[in-house]
């Protein structure tokens, strides 16, 4: 909670922020003007990464329409609720900025066709919610929430991406709209189960399906118009959108049917029954919300035309009575000063109009007649009758049903309604006018869609068709049977009252089941979490010892094992290499690297073993001489000279140091790890070099540049005319990186600023 | 060592300067002879590390023009200012140009190339002469 109460009162409503609700209130009013004039789908296409195959390909049907509509008039209405809910607070410029990208994020996700292109957007929304969910970042348990969310989120995009990356490859097309129209080509793929799981893994997390759903009831840690417009109307409804998006490729697949309905109705049940167990009536609304997502997941995946125009219809509802209900919680946050509904009973004497909202809102939400709420759940049981599910499926969809409608009456009944109990000092005030017309404007339309359900029939329908092509909206309204549509409305409320009088009493009795907490999947998260910084720890143990030795083993033994590897599978195509006998010159050369590399083995002494090792450069230094490469040669030669003198005084002065004359005592005489390591990488590279001298010279780039050197560089050193000018850009990036090396050595060194005059 | 090789040091005096004119004579014929910016670089480092060796790094670091960074990173500046000029020949970056410059006696070639190589010359200089120098300094400096 981000207020103090009582001050907020005189705060005028931040023009900045009513200022930004333009934006997508133009928005939302263009796309309307487009939907009534432009027939859907429309399309578009620009070419974006080529070499990738990714184009940037739009494509709005009715789904897309129906998530634009509202993307952009729910977040005009979030916004201009933040200018009354956050006005005075620091930081709410950068909550309207994060929220209208946010805003574009979604857009981006619901229009674009290209599976990799989407991904993008989906994880842009994943980061942008991490940024908005952590807003109040100075408390502990906001961070915990937002990294909680990001973690879950993020993780699941991972899984996203894979499954789509699979996807596009069974398939032949990352877009969309291809993937649906030949769908029945590659249905049988034995990889299609996995990518489809990979698929749910990210679409599960995102919209809070068990075993993921519990971040979202802890991101409420949010501010609330966040919560109102992520939590409620928009981002955990991605995942749901990405399921109904694919519906129609895969809703015949057993797969999809029973994991989705499965997955839908135990994340319903589990939310109901979580629900009752807060006492916070934001944390209460957000359960609900997880148990409307299960719903829906559960609705994607059944089968029939009813199902599809079921989602339509709950998607169009829920963000029409949730969010106005998070307004709610948000004014009696901002006006009482709590959300705990122990604290509040009796509001409405102190905010009618909040109390209003709340009331039709909760109307909706309870699903009672003249309410858009109703016409869901009308649709939604001509769905569930239509296909026929597992009576378990329907029972628990009752129940969950009858929660909701006990939710709702918790948040309008108990809360605004009943004795006066609020503490006199609390000062409850009614919100300002930014926080009253959101969810006033939306509970009203609510009700106009409730009264009229023609009005939003054409977006519907078309979002439904999008779902299962070829929807007869005819056959769906023959198919309505009164019947259940009034037993499944009165058992609802039924069981919702129940629950309701019970209400105190069914959550000290769920307050008691530890055990849902301790075997939730919430603690393995926490549990999982508390174990990485222990396994980071112990892995940084083993390998960061600080030993060299150690090091260069670990170097060269995985050089050696990836080299080998290589040998291995090139093994086949190798031909015999004819070996010449070497002028002398050149053999007196290589004895000299020869004899300095064997009389390592035997000097104890650093000091000796530098300059025999020494010895290795001047004898690689002499065959570059005699091999008709004299810079080298020459370069080599000042290189060695530079190091072993510059390392030999080092290692004079450090052996005054007491501390590092007795280690080289400890080391043993054998390492026999180290003696396999070094004589495989031995054999692996002279098996390299053989094969790549076996291998006919391509002399092309040599000719040229011999050629070239005088005519076009005017040189007569083709080495360095090709350092400098043939290749002059690699070679600025070479001296680049000595200048940064440098750079970064300074601070260790101590040679910056001042460095030479200090001694002076 | 509270002796001074008093030897050493007179003859360490010249040899630095022979090495450093060495070194700049290397950079010049690189083009055309065994050398360039990078041999010549190295040389130049050689005589710095005898002059810390002979006497001490702090005294070797002040006989370098410029601090070791600032060496460095005129270096690779100049490199990269030498490809500039292309540009405005609407050529690729770093595509060198030659001039001929008459003296009467004979022409002077002179070329973008000699800026590009001479940065590569100062860079190297600068970067590993301030490797050396830095680490016998810290040496020298430690108790």
């Amino acid at each position: 909670m981000v207020h103090s109460v009582g001050d907020q009162e005189t705060q005028r409503p931040d023009v900045l922020l009513l200022v930004l609700a333009l934006f997508p209130a133009s928005m939302f009013l263009v796309l309307l003007y487009a939907l009534i004039t432009q027939p859907l789908p429309w399309a578009a296409s620009w070419t974006w990464v080529p070499s990738l195959g990714i184009d940037l390909t739009l494509w709005v049907d009715g789904l897309a329409a129906q998530f634009l509509l509202l993307i952009t008039g729910i977040g005009t209405l979030v916004l201009i609720y933040a200018a009354g809910y956050l006005a005075g607070v620091t930081g709410r410029a950068r909550v309207a900025l994060l929220l209208l990208l946010f805003m574009a994020a979604m857009i981006g996700a619901v229009i674009s066709d290209h599976l990799i292109v989407l991904f993008m957007f989906w994880e842009l929304t994943s980061v942008l919610s991490f940024l908005l969910v952590g807003f109040s970042h100075e408390q502990e348990n906001t961070r915990r929430s937002a990294q909680q969310a990001l973690l879950v989120t993020g993780l699941g995009g991972l899984a996203l991406l894979a499954g789509f990356i699979l996807l596009g490859q069974i398939a032949e097309t990352y877009s969309i709209q291809d993937l649906i129209a030949r769908a029945d080509r590659f249905v049988g793929d034995a990889r299609l189960s996995a990518a489809l799981l990979l698929i749910f893994a990210g679409a599960f997390t995102k919209s809070a399906q068990f075993p993921f759903h519990f971040w979202l009831p802890n991101a409420m840690a949010a501010p609330t118009p966040v919560s109102a417009y992520l939590h409620s109307a928009t981002m955990v409804k991605l995942g749901i959108y990405l399921l109904a998006r694919l519906d129609a490729a895969f809703s015949d697949l057993l797969l999809w049917e029973v994991v989705l309905v499965a997955v839908g109705t135990s994340t319903a049940v589990g939310a109901a029954l979580q629900t009752m167990r807060e006492r916070d009536l934001k944390r209460i609304l957000a359960w609900s919300t997880v148990a409307t997502l299960g719903t829906l997941t559960m609705l994607v995946g059944l089968p029939g035309q009813g199902a599809a125009l079921a989602v339509a219809t709950l998607f169009f509802a829920h963000a029409l009575y949730k969010a106005p209900l998070f307004f709610v919680a948000g004014n009696l946050d901002h006006g009482a000063g709590t959300r705990i509904i122990d604290q509040l009973t009796g509001m409405r004497r102190y905010m009618p109009w909040t109390a209003a909202a709340a009331l039709l809102a909760a109307i909706s939400m309870a699903g009672l007649p003249l309410s858009f709420g109703f016409i869901a759940k009308d649709v939604l049981t001509i769905a569930k009758a239509e296909s026929e599910v597992f009576k378990a499926v329907s029972y628990a969809s009752v129940f969950v049903s009858g929660v909701s409608v006990a939710a709702a009456a918790v948040a309008a009944i108990h809360v605004f309604w009943g004795r006066d109990t609020v503490p006199r000092e609390a000062h409850p005030h009614e919100g300002s006018w930014p926080m009253l017309f959101p969810p006033l404007l939306l509970v009203t339309l609510g009700v106009l869609f409730g009264l009229a359900p023609t009005l939003v029939d054409p977006i519907l329908g078309a979002a439904a068709r999008a779902i299962a092509p070829g929807l007869d909206a005819d056959a769906v309204r023959n198919a309505y049977d009164a019947t259940p549509v009034i037993s499944a409305t009165l058992s609802a409320v039924l069981i919702g009252v129940v629950i309701y009088r019970n209400w105190d009493r069914m959550h000290a009795l769920l307050e008691r089941a530890h055990f849902l907490d301790v075997l939730g999947p919430e603690s393995w998260y926490w549990r999982k979490l508390a174990f990485l910084p222990k396994l980071a720890a112990w892995l940084t143990r083993r390998l960061q010892h600080g030993r060299l030795p150690g090091y260069v083993l670990v170097l060269i033994g995985t050089c050696s094992v990836v080299l080998f590897a290589l040998v291995g599978v090139t093994w086949p195509t190798w031909q015999a290499v004819e070996v010449s006998a070497p002028e002398l010159p050149v053999l007196l050369a290589c004895a000299l690297i020869a004899a300095g590399a064997l009389a390592t083995l035997f000097v104890r002494d650093h000091l000796v073993l530098l300059l025999v090792s020494g010895l290795v450069g001047y004898g690689s230094a002499a065959l570059f001489l005699f091999t008709g490469a004299p810079d080298l040669a020459f370069t080599q030669f000042a290189v060695e000279t530079v190091f072993v003198v510059v390392a030999a005084t080092l290692l004079v002065r450090l052996r005054r140091a007491p501390a590092t004359a007795s280690s080289a005592l400890r080391e043993p005489v054998l390492r026999p790890v180290a003696l396999v390591v070094s004589i495989t990488f031995a054999v692996v590279l002279t098996a390299l070099l053989l094969f790549v001298s076996a291998q006919p010279f391509d002399s092309t780039l040599s000719e040229y540049f011999g050629a070239q050197s005088v005519p076009a560089a005017h040189g007569r050193n083709v080495v360095n005319v090709i350092i400098v000018d043939f290749r002059a850009l690699d070679t600025l990036g070479e001296i680049g990186v000595l200048l940064f090396a440098l750079l970064a050595a300074l601070p260790l060194l101590r040679l910056g600023r001042g460095a030479r005059s200090e001694a002076t | 060592m509270t002796s001074r090789p008093l030897l050493a040091e007179v003859f360490v005096r010249g040899l630095y300067i022979v090495l450093l004119v060495a070194s700049i004579w290397v950079l010049l014929r690189g083009h055309n002879a065994p050398g360039g910016g990078f041999i010549g670089g190295l040389l130049a480092v050689a005589a710095s590390a005898a002059y810390a060796l002979t006497f001490n790094a702090t005294s070797a670091l002040q006989r370098l023009p410029l601090r070791p960074a600032a060496l460095a990173a005129i270096g690779v500046l100049l490199s990269a200012a030498s490809g500039v000029p292309a540009l405005w020949s609407d050529l690729p970056f770093l595509t060198h140009l030659w001039v001929e410059l008459p003296l009467g006696i004979a022409d002077l070639p002179l070329s973008t190339v000699m800026v590009f190589d001479f940065g590569v010359y100062l860079c190297v200089w600068g970067a590993l002469g301030g490797y050396c120098l830095g680490l016998l300094r810290a040496l020298e400096e430690a108790p």
